[in-house]
């Protein structure tokens, strides 16, 4: 049986283990993978993806539809908590959704979820090619790497704005480019 | 509290959000933004996701299968554990701290432990409990699932050890679709039954069965099927 993220978001909500297993099942690989990419170590990458996993089991599902997608939500736990182990930086204070707040909650159709569904490996690693390199390595140093505003803007030896200013440019350019390849995959409506 | 920031700025700093990059203090300023502006949350969806796909260029490793084992194993341990107190420590913790143990308290303890104990057997006495039968050309044996619980207990004679490197995998099966690693059979002590214990309904599976594997498991079944068995009363 087939199992909208709708219907897993539902399932973790009521507390249901199959809620849990149909999360892994779908977005494990993901998980693993990023987190395999983030420390480079196996052993921590499983420890990594299992604590994440068991945290959306206990503390229920924080997951606001209108927040982004469940894709994006799972993607951030595991990316935050493999951070973390890597700078040993077991102190700070992270939350697991990219931004909480007041629950607001427009209609959101999450496009993007179904854009990553559709779009192969080598087409996401096209748009990401087709970046400058400067803003191509801005995004993976905070993404892949952890590395704040200003860790980056030290780094790479420009001024914070130029690190806000790449990060923007390189997303809404990875936006426009994926928006193109998903109407070349999908010429008619 | 006036939100200073316009919608302008937010942008800049939900892109970082996105990426994780954005500074604690900034965080602030755009949480209070948000709480008032559908938009920006809005545009804060939209670049999480397209955050999200910057792994979708990643070849994908997946996890060995014994991760999934290991989670599941716990959150179902987790699931059928007690969430109160057991009613014997209830009443334990009812009892005054340094308070004398009159003969009066103790035919109370004693009254409550005979209540504890038929509300503990009348639940018992709730639980359903099915058994099938398994056989391959060596081995037979049996599945209890008890439907109450949410558990069931696969016992197995007639399997031969295997060197460190395998394993026998029990995999559900359901009537479409890929088999499910669900467990791996433990060797008993002394030449005993293997057992593997699974948690979750076996609703939605028409058969199970056990294959040999690498250490570890498999994301799918080999061709070396020890046993199998049909999950419906006949």
């Amino acid at each position: 049986m087939h199992l909208s993220d709708d219907d897993i978001v539902r399932s973790i909500s009521a507390h249901s283990p199959e809620g849990i297993e149909a999360l892994y099942d779908r977005y494990g690989g993901l998980a693993h993978t990023v987190a395999l990419r983030i420390l480079s170590d196996r052993g921590a990458a499983e420890d990594v993806v299992q604590e994440s996993f068991l945290a959306v089991w206990r503390r229920g599902s924080t997951f606001q539809p209108g927040r982004g997608s469940l894709r994006s939500w799972i993607c951030t736990i595991v990316r935050n908590r493999a951070i973390d182990r890597l700078r040993g930086d077991r102190h700070r204070t992270r939350l697991d959704s990219p931004i909480e707040g007041e629950s607001i909650e427009p209609t959101v159709s999450d496009p993007w979820a179904a854009v990553a569904v559709e779009l192969s490996a080598e087409e996401v690693r096209k748009a990401l090619a087709e970046l400058p390199a400067e803003q191509r390595q801005t995004i993976e140093l905070a993404y892949y790497g952890g590395f704040s505003q200003s860790e980056i803007a030290t780094k790479m030896e420009v001024p914070l704005g130029t690190v806000k200013g790449r990060v923007r440019i390189a997303l809404d350019k990875l936006r426009a480019s994926l928006a193109d390849r998903m109407e070349t995959s999908w010429p008619t409506q | 509290m006036a939100d200073p920031m316009s919608c302008e700025e937010a942008t800049d700093l939900l892109a970082l959000e996105a990426v994780g990059a954005l500074e604690p203090a900034d965080r602030e300023l755009v949480e209070r933004h948000l709480a008032t502006c559908a938009p920006c949350t809005h545009a804060a969806a939209e670049y999480a996701d397209l955050a999200s796909l910057l792994p979708a260029a990643l070849d994908l490793v997946p996890p060995p299968a014994r991760l999934r084992r290991q989670l599941m194993a716990q959150v179902y341990a987790e699931a059928t554990a007690p969430s109160r107190p057991s009613w014997w420590r209830r009443l334990v913790a009812a009892i005054p701290a340094g308070r004398p143990f009159t003969a009066i308290g103790a035919v109370a303890v004693v009254a409550a432990i005979v209540v504890g104990i038929y509300a503990v057997a009348g639940r018992n006495a709730t639980s359903t409990s099915v058994t099938y039968t398994v056989s391959g050309t060596t081995a037979t044996g049996t599945l209890s699932v008890d439907t109450t619980a949410r558990q069931a207990v696969l016992t197995v004679k007639g399997l031969s050890a295997l060197p460190s490197s395998e394993v026998y995998e029990v995999w559900l099966i359901p009537p479409q679709g890929a088999p499910k690693g669900a467990a791996f059979l433990s060797p008993g002590l002394g030449g005993g039954p293997w057992t593997a214990v699974m948690g979750g309904s076996m609703a939605g599976y028409t058969s199970i069965a056990a294959t040999v594997e690498p250490a570890g498991g498999s994301p799918t079944p080999s061709n070396t099927e020890v046993l199998s068995g049909q999950l419906t009363v006949s």
